[in-house]
């Protein structure tokens, strides 16, 4: 049975203007200075970047710091606009980069996880089917009504993730896209739990993809890879290939 | 089919604008709760803040001189708390765009709300200043159903006041200057409105009155709820154009950039 495309994209490129500096006059410098404004210089992030996914693939990203991981999964998620080419999504995206962005330290974790859920669109009531749940799994249970700038890190990151993750299971994205984020980086009961939860969530039925360092994770979870060079797809094919190559690169 | 297809795409886009109206709540209801967090009076600091400021005021217009104005406590107290209204929301919502970068880098977010909560933090507390304003009406015994009529006029002046901040958090993000030239703006505004005194017979400054669209928002209300007098049906359809104008045209400049936003902030 052929299965529809959910994500395809077709040579999309993106260039960013990043500050710079240059060899100018003295009348240039002056000007640069008063105005506070930098000079810029063109950076070619992503070239002529094409590929497709079908529900329920996982997708592992690898490649090196600044090689445009990130954008890419930006340009999926609709948070950046791709300067060409062609972009197709259908279904409903969420893109996740960390997991403590929506804590308020100064609102408790009530408060939080109500304001966690709505900004991953949930209703007030479906946060409240979940929230037992939340507050189960991260297993602070004794702190509801704790204001989170008095945790200590740990436990705002058990909040965050126990959070975002059960949040994630009711919204069921039909694509999940997984910048740096795997696991939670809590002690190492509680990473363990993070790691089988996000396992079991991931291979759930959407398309999936995950950028990553940890190249283990990679290999582990994935059905596809590619290796992103220079802003170019290097190497794509089975995750243990990719990573060959990229280890091989390095 | 074509029909179908319609209903169905109408039906998306009716999704699409309550899941933005309620993360906007949400993020309202947070920043409400926070703006006076920790302070010993906190709540109470939402009806505290517009009455010493109201106060201070009536203290300074008494020493000056007397009032010819009706009703002058009134007068004074409802132009204020709308232009408050209005400073508030959109100097907060010029904002909402440049100070949550690392927000929308991070997860996918609608950008409509975090303009609109910024506004909405606000209506919380007019509300609040609203419930004054009417236990003032009763000690000055004025016709107490007439703020009825202020739903309807505050839902105009709403539109105004979102349509105004989308377009600042537009190119606030492309000039950050602007939040500083919007607060000069908004100071020399507050002078240019008659709020604390009558609308002189000066020509000139009449002229500049019908250019300001706060002076209507603030002369309209004033007219119906505290003198019961209704303005003329020009007027007030002058003000649903324009207010739905403001509201679409801000909508309209914001979707347009948005997609820039990411890389900007």
């Amino acid at each position: 049975m052929e299965k529809e495309k959910n994500i395809e994209l077709k040579n999309i490129s993106k260039t960013f203007n990043i500050g710079f500096k240059k060899n100018d006059g003295a009348l240039a410098k002056l000007v640069a200075f008063v105005s506070g404004r930098e000079s810029k210089k063109k950076l070619e992030v992503l070239k002529d970047i094409s590929f497709h996914a079908y529900p329920g693939q996982i997708i592992g990203v690898i490649g090196r710091n600044g090689s445009g991981k990130s954008t890419l999964l930006r340009i999926i998620a609709g948070i950046y606009e791709p300067d060409g080419g062609e972009l197709k999504t259908s279904g409903s995206v969420n893109y996740l980069s960390s997991f403590n962005h929506g804590l308020s330290p100064k609102l408790t974790m009530e408060e939080n996880i109500y304001l966690m859920g709505a900004m991953m669109g949930l209703s007030q009531n479906d946060v409240k089917s979940k929230f037992n749940e939340i507050v189960e799994f991260a297993g602070l249970k004794d702190f509801v009504y704790t204001k989170v700038y008095q945790f200590s890190s740990g436990m705002a990151v058990r909040l965050a993730f126990s959070a975002t993750i059960h949040c994630l299971n009711y919204s069921k994205p039909d694509i999940l896209l997984l910048d740096e984020v795997f696991g939670a980086g809590g002690d190492i009961d509680f990473e363990e739990k993070a790691i089988q939860k996000m396992a079991e969530f991931i291979k759930g039925g959407s398309t999936v993809i995950l950028a990553s360092h940890n190249l283990k994770t990679v290999e582990n979870y994935c059905n596809t890879a590619f290796y992103l060079n220079n802003g170019g797809i290097a190497k794509t094919g089975l995750p243990r290939e990719v990573i060959d190559e990229y280890r091989k690169s390095m | 089919m074509d029909f179908k297809k319609n209903i169905k795409k109408l039906a998306l886009l009716i999704k699409e604008f309550k899941d933005i109206l309620r993360l906007a709540f949400s993020l309202a209801k947070a920043n409400f709760k926070l703006r006076n967090e920790g302070s010993y009076l906190g709540f109470l600091w939402y009806l505290l803040e517009p009455l010493c400021f109201f106060g201070i005021i009536l203290l300074i217009g008494g020493v000056i001189g007397q009032h010819p104005i009706n009703y002058y406590p009134l007068y004074l107290f409802l132009g204020l708390i709308m232009f408050n209204f209005f400073t508030n929301s959109t100097s907060i919502a010029l904002k909402s765009i440049m100070a949550n970068g690392n927000l929308i880098k991070s997860m996918k977010i609608s950008l409509e709300s975090l303009v609109m909560s910024s506004v909405f933090q606000f209506v919380f507390s007019h509300i609040l200043e609203m419930c004054i304003f009417f236990a003032f009406m009763i000690y000055f015994k004025a016709s107490l159903w007439l703020i009825i009529f202020y739903v309807p006029i505050f839902f105009l002046f709403l539109m105004f006041v979102l349509g105004v901040g989308f377009m600042l958090a537009t190119v606030a993000v492309y000039i950050s200057d602007l939040s500083n030239i919007w607060s000069v703006f908004c100071r020399l505004l507050w002078f240019l409105t008659p709020i604390f005194y009558s609308m002189p017979a000066n020509s000139l400054f009449h002229r500049i009155s019908y250019m300001n669209p706060m002076f209507h928002f603030i002369n309209i209300s004033r007219e119906i709820i505290i003198y019961g007098r209704v303005p003329g049906f020009s007027t007030l359809l002058l003000m649903v154009f324009f207010s739905i104008l403001i509201f679409g045209l801000g909508i309209f400049i914001f979707k347009k950039y948005k997609l820039k936003f990411a890389e900007m902030v």
